[in-house]
């Protein structure tokens, strides 16, 4: 145990229920000054709960709360940030036609009285940016015009023009490109120094790794470990979160490969990809990936229909094709599930039963009309397969969580049984049981004989999951790993064109 | 996940050139406007007629002033955003409740006292639809404003209440150092608006309020007391705009109601002055100004008022569309 002197926050055994459902059960939360403390757990498992606990949004049943040696009884969204304890919420929570000084000094507007100095608020800003971030952004400019990371700066420096003590940053990095999420973590690492504790939520397991000095897991609505990343795998830490093992969390299959289903030879697209040739064969799960700049995603994007090539050609059972767009895609039997769901996705006023079906209504149809038994035993198939979480197949898609909607969006397409599977970062932001579910789901496809193509940058599941990876570098086809011949550092070693295959690439 | 992001900036980049096009355009259309008629109607850029159109422009103006607050609180967004479309009635009703106070021979501070009443009880009934109930300004004022319509109605009978008394002739006719008392108040009241809503801490909250309610909260402001505020501030401004009006016509008339539409000219014209697309003071006594002086613009060259409507229509128009079309979208 720490000293007690040393604790920022120290949360002890805190309870809370809603009705008859126990969100925590004696959990505990203890970080120390100057130290990023990672909070993991899968979706429910009571990290927002003791969060919210945190915040004073909601009030626990029992349990104490200590923040900086001192016990808070009552705790309140109005009064916690006088106690130094600031909330970088996930959505950027930043009016969005305020000034940058604006927004920084908002409600403790620098002046006399009622009136505000705008002229000594921007100056103090402009600053701070420098101070802390060494940013130099002209303090007039409104924060709509800002990048997803430049907003998120500014919401770490309004908490610091209040002498922030402690930081709670939630899934600060879900919106942010890889150099953001970089320059993100030096600002932490320096805060850190100063003596601010961090606490930082995530579902990325690689950035958990990286930047956090202790992790609390949660489980069930409790703490169930306290682990340092530098002595604890990631496969340890969220076996702790699922308590299962690593391998369960990538199901193994044996599958006979057959025909060859997609064939990719020499594209090329100026500027983004350059002869890039591979197959797939029924019964294989590809995975492909790369750096952002990579061109991968571009690629992507022309299996999919929404970019052309400049030149070479694909074929899908051996007939020569040319996506002009996702509709010739999809009448060819390509399902393809892109990257952005809650926009392309689902329906959010529709059922959970019309947004699966509504892909593949010819499949239940007869001369036209619906025939509601097919269709009804279809979509329960999908929601026990995927254990989608809804109270019925009637129930609105907008009532279920996140996670959830993510699911049906994926059986809609699963829905097509189509011959060939190309999906676009379908874990993304997904808890780690709902990614299993997705996993179990795409190799039951694969043994069914569909060809799969599964672009992620999550290294640690391609090395899981895939029977081969492809890596592109700098627009060309650089590497092909055979599965159990490849891990998560020498695809990263790939990905980032380092020469050395052993060491890790600094992130 | 570069390429958008690239794509975004462009987007933004092409959104903040359409703003600058959308507000230069704009304001050159409004010195387009006055040019003309400073050539073509005779003695329009005199001194004495443009303090006569300040001073006609001052219930407009404090009205103006009243619907700009609501919808800088309430947010700019014309459908879902802030407004009070009960502003106008609410004046009609104000000045019957004056007329008919004075005339019972209750003195000048008791009637000035349920004028005031008056305006914040309606300004209270928006909120409490708006702020307590849930329903969209645009819908809730429309429903108050009907309710406050019918009020003046049985309170008048749809007749013309005159009002004769020293306060309100004073008021009429008095002027300091050659400024009309009406002129006075535009002017003051103004000053008093630029202070509130450019240099204090509560003008700057106002706007986040209307902004990012979410984010106000976040940030520990009481975004409900806000919006309150803005609603009774409407129904006070509505308040001594009736004052005005009946001190201007010694009388409550009927009618009132068609002040609306110059009301939600000038507020929302007044936001092409703002690279941000809201309100401000200075954008709003700017286009309170233009629609007073296209008024005069259009007596002085004989023109038939009944074209100032038409024209207003068609501005808010231009200005809705054209904002709307200039915001970055946030989809």
């Amino acid at each position: 145990m720490t000293q007690q002197s040393n604790l920022a926050i120290n949360m002890h055994g805190i309870s809370k229920s809603f009705g008859p459902i126990k969100a925590l059960v004696d959990a505990n939360l203890q970080v120390e000054r100057g130290s990023i403390h990672g909070l993991v757990g899968q979706n429910g498992a009571g990290k927002s709960t003791i969060i919210k606990a945190l915040a004073g949004m909601l009030k626990p049943d029992a349990g104490s709360i200590e923040i900086n040696g001192k016990t808070v009884t009552r705790l309140t969204p109005a009064n916690i940030e006088r106690l130094g304890v600031h909330f970088i919420h996930q959505d950027r929570l930043l009016v969005p036609t305020a000034t940058i000084g604006e927004a920084i000094f908002l409600r403790n507007e620098p002046g006399f009285g009622i009136f505000v100095n705008h002229r000594k608020m921007a100056r103090r800003a402009r600053e701070l940016l420098k101070q802390y971030f060494d940013l130099d952004l002209p303090a007039g400019t409104l924060i709509q015009d800002l990048t997803t990371a430049q907003q998120k700066i500014v919401q770490i420096t309004r908490a610091l023009a209040q002498n922030a003590s402690v930081l709670v940053l939630d899934e600060p990095t879900a919106a942010l490109v890889k150099r953001e999420v970089v320059s993100l973590f030096n600002v932490l690492r320096r805060l850190k120094q100063d003596g601010i504790a961090v606490i930082f939520i995530s579902h990325y397991m690689q950035e958990i790794e990286d930047i956090c000095d202790t992790v609390t897991v949660m489980r069930n609505g409790t703490d169930v470990g306290v682990v340092s990343p530098k002595t604890t795998s990631i496969d340890e830490i969220v076996r702790m979160m699922i308590n299962r093992d690593v391998g369960e969390m990538f199901p193994k299959r044996t599958v006979a490969v057959g025909e060859t289903v997609l064939n990719v030879s020499n594209l090329s697209r100026e500027g983004h990809f350059d002869d890039i040739s591979f197959d797939i064969k029924a019964g294989e799960v590809v995975g492909i990936t790369g750096l952002l700049g990579s061109g991968v995603k571009e690629l992507i994007h022309c299996l999919f229909g929404l970019a052309k090539p400049d030149s070479g050609a694909f074929t899908i059972d051996g007939t020569a094709t040319n996506f002009s767009s996702p509709v010739s895609a999809v009448s060819r039997n390509v399902a393809l599930v892109p990257e952005d769901r809650r926009a392309h996705g689902v329906a959010l006023s529709l059922s959970v039963r019309e947004n699966i079906s509504i892909a593949s209504l010819d499949r239940y149809s007869r001369n036209g009309f619906v025939t509601p038994g097919p269709e009804k035993s279809a979509v329960d198939g999908f929601i026990r397969e995927l254990s989608i979480k809804t109270p019925h197949r009637d129930a609105l898609v907008r009532t279920l969580s996140g996670g959830n909607q993510q699911k049906v969006a994926l059986a809609k397409w699963l829905s097509c049984q189509s011959k060939l599977y190309v999906l676009d970062e379908p874990t993304v932001a997904v808890d780690v049981g709902a990614k299993i579910e997705i996993y179990t789901l795409l190799n039951r496809l694969a043994a069914e004989g569909a060809a799969i193509l599964f672009m992620s940058s999550d290294l640690l599941e391609l090395v899981g999951i895939c029977d081969r990876v492809l890596v592109v570098y700098r627009g060309e086809l650089t590497h092909e790993f055979q599965a159990g011949d490849v891990d998560s550092d020498r695809l990263l070693a790939a990905a980032s064109g380092a020469r050395s295959q052993t060491g890790r690439a600094a992130a | 996940m570069d390429d958008q992001t690239q794509g975004g900036k462009t987007t933004r980049r092409r959104a903040s050139i359409g703003s600058w096009g959308i507000r230069l355009g704009a304001i050159s259309c409004f010195a387009v406007i006055l040019a003309y008629f400073a050539f073509t109607a005779p003695g329009f850029l005199s001194f004495y007629n443009i303090l006569n159109v300040v001073e006609q422009s001052a219930i407009l103006g404090v009205l103006a002033f009243g619907m700009s607050v609501v919808i800088i609180g309430g947010g700019s967004d014309v459908q879902t955003g802030g407004i009070d479309l009960s502003l106008a009635a609410n004046t009609g009703l104000c000045a019957a409740v004056f007329a008919t106070t004075s005339n019972a021979g209750y003195p000048v501070p008791t009637a000035v006292l349920a004028v005031v009443a008056t305006g914040l009880t309606v300004g209270l009934l928006n909120a409490i639809a708006v702020v307590r109930l849930n329903i969209l300004p645009l819908l809730a004022t429309l429903a108050v404003m009907n309710v406050v319509a019918g009020s003046e109605l049985i309170l008048t009978q749809n007749t013309v209440i005159s009002v004769a008394s020293e306060f309100v002739s004073g008021l009429a006719m008095g002027s300091f150092i050659g400024v009309s008392f009406m002129a006075w108040t535009l002017i003051v009241f103004t000053a008093l608006m630029i202070c509130v809503l450019h240099f204090t801490g509560i003008g700057l909250r106002l706007y986040a309020v209307g902004g990012h309610p979410e984010a106000a909260r976040a940030a520990g402001i009481g975004v409900g007391r806000y919006l309150t505020s803005t609603y009774l501030f409407s129904g006070l401004c509505a308040a001594i705009a009736s004052i005005l009006l009946v001190s201007r016509l010694s009388a409550s008339t009927p009618g009132s109601g068609e002040l609306l539409l110059s009301v939600l000219a000038a507020a929302l014209l007044g936001t092409v002055f703002s690279r941000r697309f809201v309100p401000t003071a200075g954008g709003t006594i700017l286009s309170t100004l233009f629609i007073g002086f296209l008024a005069n613009g259009f007596q002085l060259l004989n023109v038939s008022s009944y074209w100032v409507n038409g024209v207003q229509g068609t501005l808010i128009l231009l200005v809705v569309a054209a904002t709307s079309l200039a915001k970055p979208s946030e989809r």
